[in-house]
């Protein structure tokens, strides 16, 4: 008991420390320097964010700060600047709280525009808070890129200067269907929870169903904060579907996998969207989580590279070492989107922001992230999303085949025989 | 034929857990009249109590009850002393205040002691058991059984015991509680330590079926309204029926309709609650009157 106390304590005392001083390790935000003057000392290009370091997406908010930088820090001190015309550009990074809220998070980057003056906008964390800013970026005629905003009505808007590296939530479920499908499966069942994003992943993996030959032998919806999925299990049982697809968050992952194992649901591979791919779900699930298959965007396994931050391996490594924990694919996809901002810069040869458009209309590089490349409605079409699973307690890669570590484990066993 | 039985029984399950849940938000209301909208919060308390017990200390969530009990029996008895006592009878609005403010407290306080990374508990007998051919979850098999022995105990407790019956007078006629001697800010504090006692109890054993997390107290609260109204106030038997009655008409709404049946399944609870409110606005059991009627 007294060492339960006392982590609580230390953790208490510890966020107490955090939230007085204002921020957790030294970010690199700036001052918010008047960006116009002084341009002749020194050549600065000035980048603007709102990112949640409160609020419902804190935890996601500090991995996009952290993987922001990453880069700012490496384009700084080891790049030597961005290169335009043979002159070197420090780059400044000016990053508001948005608190998680798509109102706040659109006044800042007005603030960002109209007072800051930003050159170029890196975008929030989070779909709907990017659908908020997107649209003020939309409106100045400003460059928003960003790397944490899947769903696909953000690129049905019409939009001249969205740009998202991350694959778009459509696409989730595209390698594990393929895999699967050529592992023999026949059937899938897809329950999701009826908002934006998952609503996305489920509509995409219909699509992928029948492009790869898999029957759909039921859809389910259900609301958030669902505290019972035990109607739609069931259900899904009698179907006796080869494959279950769950689109939702993190806790819905923790729902699907107890609610299968407690009514003796057996589907021989369980696909869902948020939570395999986080360490904290094999910690929490325990052994439950094995055979589980998520998609994710990226992982340090994969064998992606570049000049620039070198291999996917070498950029997990080197971001431990400037934050003190492994990469998420969050931090990762956010380091991604300023580095291709950097290059269509450097190909634009200007800050002008219709050249920069136009560069970033023709980027085709890879990157430690995978391959970038924008297809007209500023979503990035080259990149697939990899499929992990849960062996042994440990994330494994299993798809696509170039960047797999491990073979998939199929069909998986029933829970009566684990 | 299959189908049908084993939706009654995840429906009956899933009620006995909505019973259990909705007996200490009831029984403070009815007592008392405040209507706790922190009570999700102390479900959400009790649920990680549970989880640190079992990740620091290998101690099972329901074993873990005789530590959670008297623990938030105490937080509850000296939160009424603290705090509610001061709003009891005051007008209802205060109530609401004050509760709704302890609920942001205790969801915030809980992200900066627990981060919001969810948690669970894994049990190692978190599988089911077949019955009569219908598959039983084991853990919901057990709280289902836990909450009509503690319901039971309860029950015995109010009726039977000198305090039980005071707790009851209180809730009648405060005043006349008060001619014959009862000290009702005593009986208070008693009542609302059982009260967050059996909630918390409630969430611990809700902690293996699912993602424990800072924010997931709101919708129990918003749950617990309903069966309420369904049910009545401060009546044990009313809670068993409330919670039986949703349980089952939710698991069959999401068994039976394609598609949308869990959602539409929650959104039943809600138009029963309105159609309640429309048809009885003293509720389905009689039970929403104002407890006393020189309170109001």
């Amino acid at each position: 008991m007294r060492q339960f106390l006392s982590y609580f304590t230390l953790l208490l005392a510890g966020s107490l420390l955090l939230t007085s001083c204002g921020l957790a390790p030294p970010a690199p935000v700036d001052e918010p320097e008047t960006a116009a003057a002084g341009a002749d000392a020194e050549k600065v290009i000035y980048l603007g964010a709102a990112v949640s370091e409160t609020g419902k997406y804190s935890r996601e908010g500090k991995d996009t700060r952290q993987g922001y930088g990453l880069w700012l820090d490496w384009v700084n001190n080891e790049y030597g600047g961005v290169q335009i015309d043979g002159e070197r550009y420090r780059v400044e990074l000016i990053m508001y709280d948005d608190e998680g809220d798509p109102d706040t998070a659109a006044r800042l980057v007005e603030k960002l525009i109209s007072e800051d003056q930003v050159d170029f906008l890196l975008g929030p964390y989070s779909s709907s808070l990017t659908q908020s800013t997107s649209a003020i970026a939309e409106k100045y005629g400003k460059i928003m890129i960003e790397g944490n905003g899947a769903a696909e009505p953000l690129f049905e808007r019409g939009f001249r200067n969205l740009f998202a590296v991350l694959t778009p939530a459509g696409n989730y479920t595209r390698s594990a269907l393929q895999l699967l499908a050529e592992q023999g499966a026949k059937s899938v069942v897809i329950a999701y929870e009826d908002t934006a994003f998952p609503t996305s992943v489920a509509e995409g993996a219909q699509r992928w169903a029948a492009e790869y030959g898999l029957e759909v032998l039921g859809v389910e919806t259900y609301p958030v904060n669902v505290a019972d999925v035990s109607g739609i299990m069931s259900k899904f049982k009698e179907l006796e579907p080869d494959i279950f697809v769950g689109g939702g968050h993190f806790n819905d992952a923790v729902l699907f996998i107890r609610s299968a194992k407690e009514l003796d649901f057996n589907p021989k591979a369980m696909v869902i969207t948020v939570g395999p791919s986080n360490p904290t779900l094999i910690e929490e699930v325990g052994a439950d989580a094995e055979y589980v298959i998520g998609p994710t965007q990226w992982e340090a396994s994969m064998s992606y590279a570049d000049d620039y931050l070198g291999t996917a391996a070498e950029y997990a490594a080197r971001y431990q070492d400037m934050w003190g924990e492994p990469p998420t694919y969050q931090a990762a996809e956010s380091t991604a989107t300023a580095l291709a901002l950097h290059l269509a810069i450097e190909q634009a040869g200007s800050l002008d922001t219709d050249a920069v458009r136009t560069a970033l209309r023709n980027l085709d590089v890879v990157t430690f992230y995978g391959p970038i490349s924008f297809d007209e409605k500023g979503r990035n079409a080259a990149k697939p999303m990899g499929a992990i699973q849960i062996q042994n307690g440990e994330i494994l890669v299993v798809a696509p085949s170039n960047a797999a570590v491990a073979e998939l484990n199929y069909p998986a066993p029933a829970w009566k025989d684990r | 034929m299959d189908q049908l039985s084993q939706a009654l029984v995840s429906g009956l399950l899933l009620g006995g857990f909505y019973a259990i849940m909705v007996l200490g938000f009831s029984v403070i209301w009815g007592v008392m009249g405040v209507i706790n909208l922190a009570h999700g919060e102390f479900l959400m308390i009790g649920a990680y109590l549970a989880w640190g017990l079992f990740r620091f200390f290998g101690i099972d969530p329901f074993a873990s009850l005789a530590l959670i009990l008297p623990l938030m029996f105490l937080v509850g008895y000296l939160l009424q002393i603290t705090l509610i006592n001061r709003i009891v009878e005051r007008p209802h609005l205060m109530t609401l205040l004050v509760t709704f403010g302890v609920s942001i407290a205790l969801a915030n306080l809980a992200k900066i002691v627990f981060t919001s990374d969810p948690r669970n508990v894994a049990v190692a007998y978190s599988g089911s058991f077949q019955f009569a051919g219908v598959t039983f979850p084991i853990v919901k098999t057990i709280i289902f059984a836990a909450a009509l022995l503690i319901m039971g105990g309860l029950h015995l407790f109010l009726q039977r015991s000198r305090l039980g019956k005071s707790i009851r007078a209180a809730a009648q006629n405060k005043t006349a509680a008060r001619i014959v001697g009862v000290d009702i800010n005593r009986v208070y504090a008693i009542t609302a330590g059982i009260c967050i006692a059996l909630t918390a109890a409630a969430g611990a054993m809700l902690s293996p079926t699912q993602a424990i997390f800072p924010f997931m107290g709101p919708p129990f609260t918003l749950k617990a309204v309903t069966i309420t109204a369904l049910g009545g106030l401060g009546r044990i038997p009313g809670a068993l029926m409330g919670g039986l009655v949703l349980g089952v008409t939710e698991i069959f709404v999401a068994t039976y309709v394609a598609g949308i049946g869990t959602n539409l399944g929650v959104a039943t609870s809600f138009i029963l609650l309105v159609l309640i409110l429309v048809v009885r606005p003293q509720g389905l059991m009689g039970g929403l009157r104002p407890v006393d009627a020189e309170a109001d």
